[in-house]
């Protein structure tokens, strides 16, 4: 490796560096906030049945999974100012993403929330709860442990797709490695760095999800190492 | 005079009439088992009476009140169940909650009762079924003897006029249901009124004051327990208690 590439990677690294500060996490938090909001607000509905709503949702997931990411991008964001609705590019990818992934992610949320046994409400019922009282207290805990690996992967799944925001002239991490791969011609050492840095932060997410997963237990307690022992 | 008492409990499912008129009284103290045949409509009768099926037809009196089961309403379905417990066939714990939670959550969640005054009948009810010192554990890390004895503990603590059980021994090994039968008569010792479905011949007779047998979605015959097992009047009821000490002797 010549004195040259390295000087590109270094300088490269700044730019990369700070587009994922400025823009890459932004997108990725944001974008994910809002998507577990619809997820959740598209989840419940489902799951509770509600008659209208029910359907409306179903007509969403059925469009924004059943249709490219890349195309949603593009549709929003050349394709709706022909009907005047402008946005800039950045509000513009965060609005696609939470919705292309709170269409996976509600579905996620609706098999977590479908996994609690129906023997476990009409407990509750039992037990002089009301509907509410048993989302709150029984339902929902179990079904947010089930759904956090899954949701998990979205996660990190969205993070590297937050690239294709390039296409739309968002200056992502990916965005600012094509510029210098543009000025330079070194593609083969700036891509893999890019590459690099969505490892690592995928790695962060997969450390933190580990560490979420450990904290949220499996409904075990402490005095309890295994199950044998409470047989023997 | 009953406190409880159901007239002509009907229900179907589609076109299947599980149940064809079930009438039932109850008095306070009173140990009832229901028998009879599996498919004979007796997990339906206590699903009915307890709203977790809506019954197609029927009345029921409790306390001096009488409702109309098919089109009774969800705050009168929410007062009767506050008077009552249900232990299931499969426990139903809670299973995000301790075997301690378990038993506090209908009565901090469901009756506003405060936190301490809820743990300390928890605790109470834990001590009374024998799992005291079992109390921070969770479901999956309890046998099913175990969990169902939490059931019974968590039924008990809203301090029911009734308990209803449907099967409670059915789903567990053979070894693991004394220890749950132990728990159900020392509560009929103490005079707690239950109604009992079950296959557990020797506890309808040694526990059970009062017997229903069930066939084919009608009571073919109910009466004092005694009476019942020396001297049934109807037929089929001869037929199944005849089948049953065979298998008992084989």
């Amino acid at each position: 490796m010549t004195e040259r590439i390295l000087g590109i990677l270094q300088e490269a690294f700044t730019r990369i560096l700070a587009a994922s500060i400025q823009v890459t996490l932004p997108l990725t938090i944001i974008g994910f906030t809002l998507a577990m909001v619809i997820a959740m607000i598209m989840a419940l509905v489902q799951y509770a049945k509600v008659p209208v709503l029910t359907q409306i949702a179903r007509l969403y997931i059925w469009i924004f999974r059943g249709t490219p990411l890349l195309v949603q991008l593009f549709l929003a964001y050349f394709g709706l100012p022909k009907l005047g609705i402008v946005m800039d590019a950045f509000p513009c990818a965060v609005m696609v993403f939470a919705l292309n992934e709170g269409a996976y992610c509600s579905e996620t949320m609706r098999s977590a929330l479908e996994s609690v046994s129906e023997g476990q409400i009409e407990a509750g019922y039992c037990a002089g709860m009301n509907y509410l009282q048993i989302m709150w207290h029984v339902v929902l805990p179990q079904a947010f442990r089930t759904a956090f690996p899954p949701l998990s992967n979205s996660l990190i799944s969205m993070l590297k797709d937050t690239s294709l925001a390039a296409t739309i002239t968002v200056a992502d991490m990916f965005m600012a490695a094509q510029r210098v791969v543009g000025r330079t011609y070194e593609p083969l050492w700036v891509y893999i760095e890019v590459a690099l840095v969505y490892l690592f932060f995928s790695t962060l997410l997969t450390i933190l999800q580990r560490a979420g997963e450990k904290r949220l237990g499996f409904f075990t307690s402490k005095e309890v190492n295994t199950k044998k022992e409470v047989r023997a | 005079m009953s406190f409880f008492e159901v007239k002509d409990v009907k229900k179907t499912f589609g076109t299947n009439d599980v149940l064809l008129g079930i009438d039932l009284s109850v008095d306070k103290g009173d140990v009832i088992a229901v028998l009879g045949p599996s498919g004979s409509g007796k997990t339906t009768f206590l699903r009915c009476i307890n709203f977790l099926e809506k019954a197609t037809g029927g009345t029921m009196t409790f306390d001096g009140e009488t409702f109309d089961l098919a089109h009774i309403k969800k705050k009168e379905i929410a007062k009767i169940r506050k008077k009552t417990g249900f232990v299931f066939q499969s426990y139903n714990l809670f299973l995000n909650k301790t075997a301690l939670q378990n038993v506090m959550l209908g009565l901090t969640s469901g009756r506003k009762m405060k936190k301490e005054e809820a743990k300390k009948i928890a605790e109470e009810m834990l001590e009374k079924v024998g799992l005291k010192e079992r109390m921070n554990y969770y479901p999956g890390q309890l046998s099913g003897g175990q969990q169902q004895r939490v059931a019974i503990a968590r039924a008990l603590a809203t301090s029911p006029e009734i308990i209803y059980f449907d099967e409670p021994t059915s789903a567990l090994d053979p070894e693991l249901i004394g220890e749950v039968l132990s728990v159900m008569k020392q509560l009929a010792s103490e005079g707690m009124t239950m109604l009992v479905v079950t296959h557990e011949i020797n506890f309808a007779r040694n526990v059970a004051n009062k017997i229903v047998f069930m066939d084919g979605g009608h009571v073919l015959e109910a009466g004092p327990s005694k009476e019942f097992f020396e001297n049934p009047k109807n037929a089929r009821t001869k037929e199944f208690l005849n089948n049953i000490t065979t298998q008992h002797e084989t």
